[in-house]
């Protein structure tokens, strides 16, 4: 099925190839787009200025490269892309893409422009042999809200264009509390082209977690207490498929652990509890202090900003409750920072749907352009448009899913929720969207999709349904039968095993 | 309240000293028959007892406003939670004992409920209701009170604190920026009746644009502003920070002080009473500047003011007592004199006549003022409407008209406190001017209230419902089969001719047909019914809002033409008073007989004596008013 859309969706722009070969622009965005289905997803990281947009980059990455600064510091949109070799290519609005030095001060890049002005660069591309680019390219914008105006809009336009379909395929929206900005530029990013398909591909991420509480050791029992509460809100939920906190500096540091940074943090937690407590009342106090000796001040400060408060007393705590090696520690703390489950939800709201969000952003583009330049002899290009759109079964669940969060499918709330599940608003393999336990045998399974088979028919065929919800009621059936068909096909593929 | 205690151990003349300075002078004014300057010493030392200088902190939500104040009155008065906290302005003042009351709008009836009370508490009377300290956490939280459903004005905390004597007040804001955009109103409307403010901002960032563009708005309203960078514990750059939010309030404007301050250090210094981590907390800083600068300034202008009507009264007793003197001890030079005071009194007089410059002056400058006024709130409110009745044409306005409707109220509450900020900037400029042709060499200027807007939009109803449009089953099949019947009747009949049945498939296809017609046509009136509507509607409630609006503006117009004709005449009359009574003195001395004019000279030697004194006492205060005045411009740290 999966494998069918794409393929149409590339047929699709096969077909639209030739019938706009004499226009060079149209072709050349055709080819993008064609290229872009063989690319893996993108993914762009986005969010107000100083939502930690580039230090959750570097987590997701597992090193740090992304330049980060306590002022404002991305101003050109970077993309980070798979490749051999690192390389660092700069794509001027005007003119010709030419390679940057690859500069790199603490393990950091640094981008040397030559003279050139950041509102001339429209992006710089960096390949980079990290294996967690490999499924994905991760693009880094400027954030949103900021002073410099002209770079907040980049951002905007770059995300939310107005009159093409969105460079990035899905976006992780970074946020400390939920702002105002935030809700208005999400729901511009539902509105553009991606949005026009009606579905929601956005992972909203409660940035900077361990601020929340104040650094309090609790903090992150807090931000999870939120990001629930924001997960409900009517406002948020019809724009994002959920929540995370996230602590993003201490999911950086602790994927890049170092022995003398353990080290540093083995003396701490060897100190007097009370001791302990009255050297980190304040950063400044930290850094000052004599205690424990063999503690230089430069080490200190290093401490400081690659683990934040938080991240120091939650790491002395931790490696007096048993953690006294560096790599259970920094399992520990990358686990407690959040980014394990947003890696688990990125991997199972987007990556699972990859290959059906990057053909939904093919069709777009078609659809578009059909729109802005029709000519003739393009009818049967508009006809297998729709035939794609109507058919495909992920597109129609990724339609329903966004309208059961939006405006509802006249679906009573307690069916409403357990046709979300079973469409895969909690993840598209099958256990999730049945609720079973993950790794759950291949009959049990097919007798839970059997089941629920025949609770959705009789609902379907209840004359007392509305017909909007008989129409929902079918897509859900036809889910049901999805993983029914699945699950006999590998019956099948294991009984000759 | 008024209970804000004695207040001692500020400035080099304490308020005792110039109270005791007053009193002087109502005795010295209560000996003669002068009314009218007792009245005006009476109302300096009024102002002089219960002083308040308001300080509203504001900033966007979570930046630890609650907890500065908090960690500035060390007592936990103002609740703080990681998720969203405050939702109700919290008013910190001094008390001799600790206590704490809530205000409730009083509801007339109290079945009808608006949505977000903008219907009620139109009769402007607030119920004060004491309750316990420990219970207002639960009170003005968004927790135990979200959205600030039990309607609470206020509340208010009065605390025996040092910082607190001499009259301020600390008021606790919620914060602008999430999702209630609300709140950025209510707080910009609340700024009018503040005297200072502190922009409240956390060391994790530098500041965002919707920040600045809120310290701008609430700048034009209240220009006496210090910026706060909180937690700087929790952020070891918090150095770039502060220097990066410098820059950018430089570019505001020059003179904006940023104290970088740790809430949680300076509790914890004084759990542990530890002066060193308390000056690390950064706190001593702001402190001072509370006091000298905000405090200290209001107390200066207050001193000057008190030491100007001393020096007025004063001058108004010397000069009855001065001219009988002078008629006692040279009776031939009474005649001149007696013509220069007749002179005078005469100007006097002209200075109290509606033909006076001064009196021309301020009743074209009302005039002008009411007119433009006018105009300025049509022209706004015109434009909201434009701009409505744009969005109204792009769509079905039924769906959406709750958000419509709220949007719309936010556009004109800002237009109306725009409106009110303006006059209220005009005003005074018509005030000084009046002043300026009043001719007097040092006129104090009457105190003016037209800036607050908060309850100028209460008498305007809510917006009426909109029909949201939909149509349920029934009535769908009804509207199509209006049409449909026609159309097979119609085609039945022709059809009849050729001998079929009037129920045919051509017939019943021509139905369907016509009914599909008929269904469209009626959903496209529909739309239009409600978009016109919906038009109306907004033009309804703009008039609304340019009459009832219009009416309070003029009202307040008038109130400020009154006081200010009131304050001028009453100082023409003062002075003219003066001089018919310095003119019978002096004509009765001429006429007294010599054993009595020894007496009497002595008796007015002593009064002139103590009105001198008394002067100059007053000429001290104000110089070094004006002294301390520069100084602290200087700066002081």
């Amino acid at each position: 099925m999966t494998a069918s859309t794409t393929a149409g969706a590339a047929a699709l722009i096969r077909e639209a190839l030739e019938a706009y070969a004499d226009d060079p622009q149209a072709s050349a965005a055709l080819q993008g787009y064609a290229q872009r289905l063989a690319e893996p997803l993108r993914i762009a990281v986005a969010g107000m200025v100083k939502a930690g947009k580039s230090t959750l980059l570097n987590a997701i990455l597992g090193e740090e490269i992304a330049p980060t600064d306590t002022g404002e510091c991305t101003r050109i949109l970077t993309w980070y892309r798979h490749g051999h070799t690192p390389r660092i290519t700069l794509h001027p609005f005007a003119g010709e893409p030419r390679n940057l030095p690859l500069k790199r001060v603490d393990g950091r890049l640094v981008f040397v422009l030559d003279g050139i002005r950041a509102e001339e660069v429209e992006r710089l591309d960096v390949e980079w042999p990290s294996p967690a680019l490999r499924a994905m390219t991760l693009i880094d914008t400027p954030g949103i809200a900021s002073l410099s105006r002209d770079v907040s809009a980049r951002s905007v336009r770059f995300l939310a264009p107005e009159d093409s379909p969105s460079e990035a395929d899905a976006v992780i929206y970074l946020m400390r509390h939920l702002h105002a900005s935030d809700l208005r530029f999400l729901e511009s990013f539902r509105d553009t082209g991606a949005g026009r398909s009606g579905t929601v591909n956005a992972v909203a991420v409660l940035s900077r977690a361990d601020e929340v509480g104040a650094g309090r050791i609790d903090s992150l029992l807090s931000a999870a207490t939120i990001a629930e509460r924001y997960s409900r809100d009517p406002g948020l939920r019809k724009l994002a498929l959920g929540v995370v906190p996230v602590a993003g500096l201490l999911a950086q540091s602790a994927r890049t652990l170092r022995q003398p940074d353990f080290q540093a943090l083995q003396s701490l937690a060897a100190m007097d509890r009370t001791a302990r407590e009255r050297l980190m009342l304040s950063a400044d106090r930290f850094r000052r202090s004599t205690e424990p000796e063999g503690l230089t001040e430069e080490a200190r400060a290093s401490l400081l900003e690659r683990y934040g408060l938080f991240g120091i007393r939650l790491a002395a705590v931790l490696i007096r409750n048993g953690f006294g090696e560096p790599t259970p520690l920094a399992h520990e703390l990358a686990r407690r920072s959040g980014l394990d489950s947003l890696l688990e939800v990125v991997n199972r709201q987007f990556q699972a749907r990859a290959e059906a969000l990057k053909a939904r952003t093919a069709l777009v583009a078609v659809a578009d352009l059909l729109e802005s330049r029709p000519r003739q002899g393009t009818e049967h290009l508009a006809a297998s448009l729709e035939r794609l759109q109507a058919s495909a079964h992920e597109f129609r669940e990724l339609r329903l899913l966004a309208a059961l969060r939006t405006t509802g499918a006249a679906l009573p709330p307690n069916l409403a929720a357990a046709a979300e599940q079973l469409l895969g608003g909690g993840g598209p393999d099958p256990c999730t969207r049945l609720g079973l336990v993950a790794g759950s045998g291949l009959e049990e399974v097919a007798a839970e999709a059997r089941r629920r088979l025949v609770q959705w028919r009789a609902v379907a065929e209840s004359p007392l349904t509305a017909r909007a919800a008989v129409e929902a009621c079918r897509v859900v059936i036809r889910s049901c039968e999805g993983i029914l068909a699945d699950c006999s096909g590998r019956d099948r593929q294991r009984q000759p095993a | 309240m008024a209970d804000s205690g004695p207040v001692r151990q500020q400035g080099p003349t304490t308020a005792g000293q110039l109270a005791r300075l007053l009193e002087q002078g109502v005795q010295l004014v209560g000996s003669g028959e002068r009314a009218d300057l007792r009245r005006r010493l009476d109302q300096a030392l009024g102002r002089l007892q219960d002083p308040s200088i308001r300080v509203i902190v504001v900033g966007e939500f979570k930046q630890g406003k609650s907890k500065l104040i908090n960690a500035l009155v060390n007592a936990p008065v103002c609740p703080v939670d990681d998720d969203i906290a405050t939702s109700v302005p919290t008013i910190v003042r001094y008390g001799e004992t600790p206590s704490a009351t809530v205000l409730v709008p009083a509801v007339k009836d109290p079945g009808a409920s608006g949505d977000d009370g903008s219907g009620d508490g139109a009769d402007g009377t607030i119920e004060r209701r004491p309750v316990q300290l420990a219970d207002l956490p639960a009170l003005v939280s968004e927790q135990g009170n979200p959205g600030n459903g039990r309607k609470l004005a206020a509340a208010e905390v009065c605390l025996p604190r040092r910082i607190l004597t001499g009259g301020l007040a600390i008021i606790d804001s919620p914060g602008v920026g999430g999702m209630n955009s609300t709140h950025a109103l209510t707080t910009l409307t609340a700024l009018p009746a503040a005297d200072a403010m502190l922009l409240v901002s956390d060391a994790s960032q530098e500041y965002t644009e919707p920040e600045l563009r809120f310290l701008r708005q609430a700048m034009r309203i209240t220009p006496n502003v210090a910026a706060v960078l909180s937690k700087t514990d929790l952020y070891p750059d918090w150095r770039r920070v502060e220097e990066l939010d410098r820059g950018y309030l430089d570019q505001v404007a020059p003179e904006i002080p940023l104290f970088p301050l740790s809430a949680d250090l300076r509790l914890e210094a004084s759990r542990l009473q530890d002066s060193e981590l308390n000056s690390e907390s950064g706190f001593p800083a702001l402190v001072a500047h509370l006091r000298n600068d905000i405090v200290g300034k209001a107390e200066r202008i207050q001193r000057r003011s008190v030491s100007q009507d001393l020096l007025s009264v004063t001058d108004n007793l010397r000069l009855a007592l001065q001219s009988e003197l002078d008629a006692l001890e040279n009776p031939g030079g009474t005649p001149q004199m007696l013509a220069a005071l007749e002179q005078a009194k005469t100007e006097a007089d002209h200075l109290r006549k509606r033909s006076a410059r001064w009196q021309l002056t301020l009743s074209d400058g009302i005039n002008d003022l009411i007119s433009d006024m006018e105009y300025d709130l049509r022209d706004r409110l015109r434009r909201i409407q434009k701009e409505a009745e744009t969005a109204i044409d792009q769509g079905d306005p039924g769906p959406v008209w709750p958000q419509f409707t709220q949007w719309l109220e936010e556009c004109v509450a800002a237009a109306v406190s725009d409106t009110f900020v303006w006059t209220s900037e005009r005003s005074q400029w018509l005030a000084a001017q009046v002043a300026g042709h009043f001719a007097a060499d040092e006129v104090s200027l009457p105190v003016l209230q037209v800036s607050d807007s908060g309850d100028a939009l209460d008498p305007v109803d809510r917006m009426p419902e909109l029909d949201p449009g939909r149509v349920n089953p029934i009535q769908k099949v009804l509207i199509g089969m209006r049409g449909s019947y026609g159309g097979v009747l119609m085609f039945g009949l022709l059809t009849g001719i050729f001998g079929m049945a009037l129920i045919n498939p051509l017939s019943v296809g021509a139905g369907l047909l016509l009914g599909r017609k008929a269904y469209r046509e009626d959903r496209e009136t529909r739309l239009k019914r409600r978009q016109g509507e919906a038009k109306a509607l907004v033009r309804r409630q703009l008039d609304d809002v340019i009459f009832q609006v219009g009416k309070q503006l003029k009202d307040r117009l008038r109130l400020v033409q009154r006081t200010i004709r009131d304050h001028f005449t009453e100082i023409a009359d003062e002075y003219h008073r003066s001089l018919s009574d310095s003119v019978a003195a002096a004509q009765k001395a001429a006429n007294s007989f010599t054993q009595e004019r020894e007496g009497r000279i002595r008796d007015i030697r002593t009064q002139l004596a103590k009105v001198d004194a008394l002067h100059r006492a007053a000429e001290a205060v104000s110089a070094e008013a004006i002294a301390a005045g520069t100084r602290a411009s200087a700066g002081v740290g």
